[in-house]
């Protein structure tokens, strides 16, 4: 809840995003709910300082929505894993001390099952860092190789052959916490495209931005009862990631349609957004998964 | 800091579910829609105090006003609230019309409260005339009367109007959600439940998504019309233009899961979808409410 609010406040004063926002919203969680107190002790105060940000390494280039198909390998030696393989869409990868990096230690274990969650120091020569430039020309997300990185067997959490489980944790954080984040952005960006529309006669252009306004109150809303319920986060939790990628979408088509033919010069800040909007319904979980997870973890309808 | 309903107000709609559910079955519905059956409970329901508008707070209100639309309930209670929240000294049952438009259930009603351009007047005993309605279980009347005491509309009553409207849409999003989800389990096509196709179930997810997002503004501006009165006019038009499009949303897309049966007279769909689509352009339609909302938005300042 303070959380949300700290967040909230942030928005509404246009302060950037918070620094280290991955290892607040989903490490740090991860860690409370799954960690040794020696984790705990260790890993916590850095997050909360920034002393030491987190980056994510679950997706890889065959493990996509599909996440359990992955393929990175981890093997015991010692006291340490040996791990090998690649991830991708692993943002502030370049910037980071520790990934929470999935990977296969039991092949021959069902493949939900044979997965274990690590903390992988990134400032090892095994791990290489590749910038991916996407459709926006910045490079937000990486793509990470990882040759022989050592991990000490201290930095596995939740248990050896848990890390599913540990991971939805992490993914029910990201589409909760990191959403109420996110959809306090979205208020920011409406009050601004508000500023710029004040007086517009047009009705269509009208309807439009009541009607994302409307909606982003609704996913305001949605948000604030999940931390009612208390908890962790639960499979509702993907209503709202859902909406705000539909709603951010919305909203930022509708700027640059009230740039009209103008809207071909790339003059603004709206020109990213509209573009960076693209991967809202791909990133931290496809709108299709969502409406799956939603239709049977909610609704209770059967598996396709 | 707290988003959920209190004790007190799930007791009541704990009350309202199992009391409208076990009168307003189907058979008594269709009886009283189409049977020319009168509504036998209407005096029942006075003797629970609903309504008496002043007694309920507008969270209360919109509790029970989603169950009149869970139960598809062919009742006058919400267009007497209506014409209640415009008129407060309204003695007895009323009902309202709108710019010339009908009057529900106004052949009890001891008063039509009329909103003209020109101000809201209250008449005892007009002159009317049944209309064929589209939605059978909230039967219409065309009103002529002239003149009509004046009546002094208190600040926010439109909007408590709007909040009751958009909870009973909201009660009737969930029923039908409901049903589409059930009939989405049982009915097996190519050896598997349909549910267990996509085009199926993400149509169920986004009617869930609807429902929840309708549900969650409703009390938002219910809440903001006791607590908060400066956010009330925002959210309610908000409440409104989304509650009714969910219910005619999730309406029409339980009708395409349900496939031919949806179609029927004998199922029950058509009556809600009735509801959905008539209720949706009753006092202020969405594309109304979404211009209260730009207006309260885009505002020059």
């Amino acid at each position: 809840m303070e959380q949300a609010i700290l967040f909230e406040e942030f928005a509404r004063a246009r302060a950037p995003q918070m620094a280290n926002v991955l290892g607040l919203t989903m490490g740090g969680p991860t860690v409370i709910a799954h960690g040794t107190d020696e984790q705990k002790a260790r890993f916590l105060a850095p997050i909360l300082s920034a002393e030491e940000m987190w980056c994510q390494g679950f997706s890889e280039p065959d493990a996509g929505s599909d996440l359990a198909a992955l393929k990175t390998r981890a093997v015991r030696s010692g006291d340490e894993y040996v791990v090998t393989g690649q991830k991708v869409w692993t943002t502030f990868a370049h910037r980071s001390k520790w990934c929470m990096l999935l990977a296969r230690t039991n092949p021959d274990a069902p493949r939900h099952r044979g997965l274990t969650y690590f903390l992988m120091d990134m400032e090892q020569d095994g791990v290489d860092v590749r910038p991916l430039v996407q459709i926006t020309g910045e490079a937000e997300f990486n793509e990470l190789f990882i040759e022989e990185a050592r991990i000490p067997a201290a930095n596995v959490i939740g248990g050896v052959d848990n890390g599913w489980r540990v991971a939805i944790t992490t993914l029910m954080h990201e589409r909760a916490g990191l959403a109420f984040a996110l959809q306090a952005r979205v208020q920011v960006a409406l009050a601004e495209l508000a500023d710029e529309l004040r007086g517009t006669t047009d009705p269509l252009i009208r309807q439009r931005f009541a009607q994302v306004a409307i909606e982003a109150q609704a996913l305001r809303l949605l948000a604030y009862r999940g931390l009612t319920r208390g908890g962790e986060p639960g499979p509702e939790g993907s209503l709202g990631k859902w909406l705000w990628a539909d709603i951010n979408q919305a909203l930022t088509t509708l700027a640059l349609d009230v740039r009209g033919a103008d809207a071909q010069v790339v003059s603004d800040p709206w020109t990213f957004r509209f573009l960076r909007a693209r991967a809202n319904s791909i990133e931290g979980g496809t709108t299709e998964i969502l409406k799956n997870i939603v239709a049977e973890r909610v609704l209770g309808l059967p598996r396709g | 800091m707290n988003f959920d309903l209190t004790d007190d107000q799930r007791e009541i709609q704990r009350t309202a579910r199992a009391y409208l559910g076990e009168r307003y079955t189907p058979e008594m519905v269709r009886a009283i829609a189409f049977g020319g059956r009168p509504d036998p409970y209407w005096s029942e329901i006075a003797e629970l105090g609903w309504p008496d508008v002043a007694d309920l707070g507008t969270v209360e209100l919109a509790v029970v006003a989603e169950e009149l639309g869970y139960a598809l309930a062919p009742s006058p209670l919400a267009s007497h609230w209506a014409a209640r929240l415009l008129y407060p000294g309204l003695q007895g049952r009323g009902t309202l019309a709108v710019d010339g438009g009908p009057a529900p259930h106004a052949d009890g009603a001891d008063v039509v409260v009329l909103a003209r351009d020109e101000g809201v007047f209250a008449v005892a005993d007009p002159e009317i005339e049944p209309l064929r309605a589209l939605d059978a279980t909230r039967p219409l009347f065309a009103v002529r009367a002239n003149g009509g005491v004046r009546v002094e509309v208190p600040p926010l009553a439109w909007e408590g109007v709007a909040v009751a409207a958009a909870a009973e849409a909201v009660g009737v999003a969930a029923r039908v959600t409901g049903m589409a989800v059930e009939y989405a389990k049982e009915r097996r096509q190519f050896g598997r439940p349909i549910g267990s196709y996509q085009a199926v179930s993400h149509a169920c997810a986004q009617m869930y998504l609807e429902t929840e997002g309708a549900r969650s503004l409703t009390y938002w501006a219910a809440w903001a019309l006791d607590h908060d009165p400066e956010q009330a006019p925002l959210a309610a038009a908000c409440a409104k233009a989304y509650a009714s499009d969910a219910a005619v949303h999730v309406c029409r897309s339980a009708l395409q899961v349900h496939g031919g049966i949806g179609f029927t007279w004998e199922h029950d769909l058509h009556l809600f979808l009735k509801r959905a689509e008539s209720s949706a352009r009753a006092f202020a339609a969405p594309r109304e409410q979404r211009e209260r909302v730009a207006e309260l938005l885009l505002r020059a300042t």
